[in-house]
């Protein structure tokens, strides 16, 4: 999927606002970075929950066909 | 007239090959069962054996790099379930059973095959503790090897679809039990690891028998297994149930709903992370914006409101210009003092101060010639007084006082008459007393 290599991982993604908040939370960032910092912060948390809200199960199937090849259909038309 | 066709005559290897053909594409690979006997393990690792039962028997080979797929021992008298593909051995030119696994028959040999191979394994390590991978904490996409059909499956996915619906899920379906089940499992466990941005898999089945779930205990399904490169969470069977795979696996999950809990995050506990975290995100910046304000107010305190400033810098200049005029008048009054020093000393030094140094000199002179005079004056007044004393005790007068006159010719001017022989009679005589005058004349003169 290609979304799924330009956008980071969702793991990366938390991870990184952790980051931006325990570094917020420590003070210790001069004010202008701060104000970057959150930004990003927020960036992160808006991707995070928009992908906490693509809720919708995918669920395929993979088959391996004559060939020896891998195939991957919905679960669904799998027939 | 053709020639009548000559019987075709064959050669040993080539029926023998006809023959082989003919069962190789008659019978394929099978599944006998039979007890072993004439069991014989070469040099070269090969496993020689007759399978028999009570009526026939038939030789089988299996070569080592089959043989090192046992998972038991196996030696003469033992009753075993070989998959085989019978064919011909045409160097021998015997039919030969070639045997591609072997299992022991019965729960009890199973059970013993079991411990065996889990010790085998042990002993190499793949059921290390550090061998364990750690489980991603949001997979993108998890890969089911299972059955498509089944309790195992509807229960994994419901359980996916409510905790972590982000998620994409692969499923591999495949026979989790009978024959070929671990061949297949195995397959579709490396089928997942071909298919790439599969982070995290889960192989499994619902509870069964032993037998049920033996093909979870093969060394194949271990074996690919311990090479998936995709952290692998075995879900075979119920709680009591433990299989190889469970051993290998990455993490063991009791059951298949199990396992979907552990490879997959619960989207409300995420969700209310991301919150959590963008709370905090928005306390830290606030407290970060108050501190810089504080800190702003603090530079201001520090800095003054800039009309005090103002104010204080005009002050500061008057202070400053009044020092300078003060200083300045000062100055000018210590110049004025230094001119009139230097008048001074101009003065003292000049024709003036000449003139005037004269007159006092000329001053001190005239005091001293004065008192000098004084004394002088005294001195001879004193000198004029004795003298006076001594005048007085020669003066005629005090002569005169005492009775004597004095006898002038002539008048007053006249010559004193000190001796009678210059007198002739009737010559006048101016005679002086004490008090009063007399004009006489010369009657007689004696000598």
């Amino acid at each position: 999927m290609a979304d799924d290599v330009s956008t980071p991982k969702f793991e990366d993604a938390l991870a990184e606002l952790e980051g931006v908040v325990r570094r917020l939370e420590q003070g210790e960032l001069p004010l202008e970075d701060s104000l970057a910092a959150f930004e990003r912060g927020i960036v992160l948390v808006r991707l995070l929950s928009e992908r906490l809200t693509q809720v919708e199960q995918r669920v395929e199937v993979l088959l391996r066909t004559e060939g020896g090849k891998l195939s991957v259909r919905p679960l669904d038309d799998e027939e | 007239m053709p020639a009548p066709r000559a019987p075709r005559v064959l050669t040993v290897t080539q029926l023998a090959r006809r023959i082989k053909e003919a069962l190789d594409t008659g019978f394929g690979a099978l599944w006998v069962s039979g007890e072993i006997s004439n069991w014989k393990h070469a040099a070269s690792g090969h496993l020689y054996f007759t399978l028999k039962d009570d009526e026939s028997q038939l030789d089988a080979v299996m070569f080592r790099t089959r043989a090192r797929g046992l998972v038991f021992d196996p030696g003469n008298g033992m009753e075993v379930v070989v998959a085989a593909r019978p064919s011909l051995y045409t160097g021998g030119g015997k039919l030969q059973l070639y045997v591609d696994t072997m299992e022991p028959l019965g729960v009890g040999a199973l059970q013993r095959a079991f411990e065996q191979l889990k010790e085998r394994l042990a002993a190499e390590g793949l059921f290390a503790a550090e061998r364990k991978r750690p489980l991603p904490r949001f997979p993108r996409t998890i890969g089911l090897v299972t059955a498509r059909e089944g309790a195992a499956i509807h229960d994994m996915l419901t359980t996916l679809g409510r905790r972590w619906p982000l998620a994409r899920v692969v499923v591999r379906p495949v026979r989790v039990q009978g024959d070929g089940a671990a061949a297949e499992v195995a397959a579709g466990i490396a089928d997942l690891n071909r298919l790439g941005g599969v982070d995290v898999l889960v192989v499994g089945r619902g509870g069964g028998s032993l037998e049920d779930l033996w093909a979870f205990n093969e060394e194949v399904v271990t074996r690919a297994i311990a090479a998936s490169t995709i952290p692998v969470v075995s879900a075979v069977g119920h709680e009591v149930d433990f299989t190889i795979a469970d051993f290998v696996a990455d993490l063991r999950a009791p059951t298949p709903t199990a396992a979907a809990e552990l490879v997959a995050p619960a989207w409300s506990d995420v969700a209310a992370h991301v919150s959590r975290d963008e709370a905090a995100l928005r306390t830290a910046l606030s407290r970060r914006m108050a501190l810089a304000r504080e800190r702003l107010a603090r530079l201001e305190r520090a800095l003054g409101d800039p009309r005090r400033r103002v104010e204080q810098v005009a002050q500061r200049v008057d202070e400053l210009s009044l020092r300078v005029r003060r200083g300045v008048a000062r100055r000018l009054s210590w110049e004025q003092r230094e001119v009139a020093a230097l008048a001074g000393r101009l003065e003292r030094v000049g024709p003036a101060a000449r003139v005037a140094r004269a007159r006092e000199r000329l001053d001190v002179a005239a005091e001293r010639l004065r008192r000098a005079i004084d004394v002088r004056v005294r001195h001879q007044r004193a000198a004029l007084q004795a003298a006076t004393g001594r005048l007085d005790a020669l003066s005629p007068l005090a002569c005169l006082a005492r009775g004597y006159a004095i006898a002038r010719v002539g008048d007053a001017t006249g010559p004193v008459v000190r001796d009678a022989a210059a007198l002739a009679p009737g010559d006048l005589l101016f005679l002086a007393f004490a008090a009063g005058t007399a004009r006489a004349r010369v009657e007689h003169t004696e000598p």
